[in-house]
């Protein structure tokens, strides 16, 4: 469906790049990029992938480009992998282009211990670990807010938890945003969607959400790998969940409210799924407010486990098991951002802000090697550090993949292997696993998803995010 | 193979489809209240993901409204969510007292679960849709897991 970029500066960014023009179908306004490699593309191309993003492109107020990033796949609205920017004065924002789990993203920890340390007692860590951090469909954690504290999350974020103790102020400035988008509102956040989070802080939740114990076994930039503590050997944590019941029960009221305000205004969109209102209108702010509270909600989530995290490393290893958080950056989520000299909304849906060294949203402690970037593979496969770089701006908005993307369905992979081979073949490689059940570990299969090696060579060799190091799995816990 | 529970009208089933990240249900009825029942039944099971005792004797109402009919569907499936995810109960059978296009008035009874159950995270309106076929209804309906 689409072509080569044919004006391109380099001609390996034209040939990763494809271009769908803007004239490919009548209802778009802007054109669409994809970048991928001949296999992905051809992958790509085998879903709704690229359709769904035509419809992003019919979008009100939606400027310059929408892109898909190479992890792109079919989702529902907008495709997991998708970027688009609407003006904020006279375009719309749209829930589906967050999607239910808002501020999913990933967080990686820093340990100062060596594997050779940490590989005997790998399973009586993950054991530890799966006791501490609640995992699995919906699981309570243990912490379970009153009103008031539920308020003081969602409007604050991680720095009500400094005030618990359950936060380093250092974490602070090595989380997005500071661990708390400042528009929130939490009166936009419905009492349903307060039930639903109450008593899940701190808990990873199930599908593809996990906590990974991984050792850097590649250093690939090493002034950057240097300026984020990594060194080879060293053990590190990924962390990936986001807002849980009450992220998700947000974006189903305000994709519920959108889609009766736009039938009572006569929008027709390509799918009601992409339901939106002007981002200036009373329907707009509101979600956005209530998007920031999610989101807050699902920063202070992720720190929660975090605090386990400690407790627990502590626990195994006294002193030495400290853990220093690298980053915290959202991969689903809409944000007010500057580019092209307009005030734009950015959704990123599946895909990770990827600033470089002189975006001033970049951490101080970072500007030398570019803003931290975490792109996890599937379950036993490698994981890799990026740093963000400038020219993604002018490429994507800023923004890169945000893990190796599905290929397979849930159902397709059962009908591959069983629960047990894929537990027998993740242990046969000294990869310690803990899992609420063998068919919900078959359906993260690796053999589910796209290569993690080539998504990652491509957004590198574009300029998306450069690679920093790459990390294997010593032992999951699976949500 | 499509799956029909004792509790069925004949002529209903529902069909687990697959899709490369979500979870898509195809779900048939020779009426409009049959098949919001079968929905419910299709989304219980996804949520058990494996058989369970017999429900309670207690039914429970559920009420639901919206402009329309195929978003009258992903209404029903989240206030079913909610439910199973707030009160930790999950709605295995239905009895639909009144369905207009707009309206859906049923009681459902369940079981009772020791977690909230959340691996479905909301029905979507991607794509859904209702239409009438040879002896009934048809409805399709993805789900974001």
């Amino acid at each position: 469906m689409g072509s080569k970029l044919r004006s391109s500066s380099t001609s390996e960014l034209a040939d990763l790049t494809h271009v769908i023009p803007v004239t490919a179908r009548g209802d778009m306004r802007v054109p669409a990029r994809v970048y991928a490699d001949a296999e992905l593309w051809a992958q790509i191309e085998h879903d709704r992938s690229l359709e769904q993003l035509m419809n992003v492109a019919t979008l009100p107020g939606v400027q310059r480009c929408v892109y898909a990033m190479p992890d792109v796949h079919e989702g529902y609205g907008f495709p997991v992998g998708g970027v688009a920017a609407m003006r904020a004065h006279d375009g719309v924002i749209s829930p589906g282009g967050v999607g239910y789990d808002i501020n999913c993203g990933v967080r990686l920890l820093v340990s100062g211990l060596e594997a050779s340390v940490v590989r005997p007692k790998i399973r009586e860590l993950v054991h530890e670990l799966r006791r501490s951090v609640p995992s699995g469909a919906g699981r309570g954690g243990q912490l379970s807010l009153s009103e008031a504290e539920m308020d003081r999350v969602l409007g604050d974020g991680c720095r009500y938890l400094v005030e618990r103790g359950l936060a380093l102020p250092d974490d602070l400035d090595a989380t997005e945003a500071g661990g708390r988008l400042v528009r929130a509102d939490i009166g936009a956040v419905s009492a349903r969607a307060r039930t639903r989070g109450r008593d899940q802080l701190g808990t990873l939740g199930s599908g593809n959400h996990f906590l990974e114990i991984e050792v850097v076994d590649a250093v690939l930039d090493p002034a950057a790998a240097t300026a984020y503590g990594l060194a080879l050997g060293r053990v590190v944590v990924l962390v990936h969940t986001g807002s849980r019941g009450l992220g998700h029960q947000v974006c189903t009221d305000y994709v519920r409210l959108m889609d009766q305000a736009m039938a009572r205004a006569g929008i027709v969109l390509p799918d009601r799924q992409l339901a939106c209102a002007p981002f200036a209108a009373p329907e707009g702010q509101r979600y956005f407010s209530a998007m920031c509270a999610a989101a807050n909600f699902a920063w202070a989530n992720r720190q929660v486990i975090t605090h386990r995290l400690r407790e627990t490393f502590t626990r195994c290893f006294g002193h030495a098991g400290r853990l220093d958080l690298l980053y915290d950056v959202a991969h689903n989520i809409a944000k007010l951002e500057e580019h092209d000299g307009e005030l734009l909304c950015v959704h990123r849906k599946g895909a990770t802000r990827a600033f470089g060294p002189a975006h001033p949203e970049t951490p101080a402690r970072y500007r030398a090697a570019g803003q931290p970037v975490f792109i996890p593979g599937s379950m036993g496969t490698a994981s890799y550090v990026l740093a963000g770089r400038d020219a993604a701006l002018g490429l994507s908005f800023g923004s890169t993949c945000h893990g190796a993307g599905r290929r397979m369905s849930r159902h397709a992979a059962k009908r591959v292997k069983s629960g047990q081979e894929v537990r027998r073949e993740l242990e046969a490689q000294g990869i310690a696993v803990a899992c609420p059940s063998s068919g919900e570990l078959v359906e993260e299969a690796p053999f589910a998803y796209k290569d993690v090696e080539r998504v990652v060579d491509v957004v590198h060799r574009v300029g998306l995010a450069a690679k920093v190091a790459r990390l294997r799995p010593l032992g999951v816990v699976k949500g | 193979m499509g799956i029909r529970p004792p509790t069925a009208a004949p002529g209903t089933w529902h069909h687990v489809l697959d899709h490369t990240s979500e979870l898509m249900f195809r779900v048939r009825a020779p009426t409009w209240a049959e098949l919001i029942a079968e929905a419910g039944r299709a989304l219980g099971e996804a949520l058990l993901r494996e058989p369970s005792g017999a429900p309670s004797t207690v039914w429970r109402a559920v009420e639901v409204t919206a402009a329309d009919r195929a978003a009258l569907l992903v209404d029903w499936l989240n206030e079913l969510l909610y439910r199973a995810e707030a009160e930790w109960w999950i709605p295995t059978e239905f009895a639909v007292d009144a369905a207009s296009s707009t309206v859906i008035r049923a009681r459902a009874r369940g079981v009772a679960v020791t977690a909230p159950p959340a691996a479905v995270k909301a029905a979507t309106l991607h794509g859904v849709k209702v239409v009438e076929v040879p002896g009934g209804l048809e409805a399709s309906v993805i789900l974001d897991v």
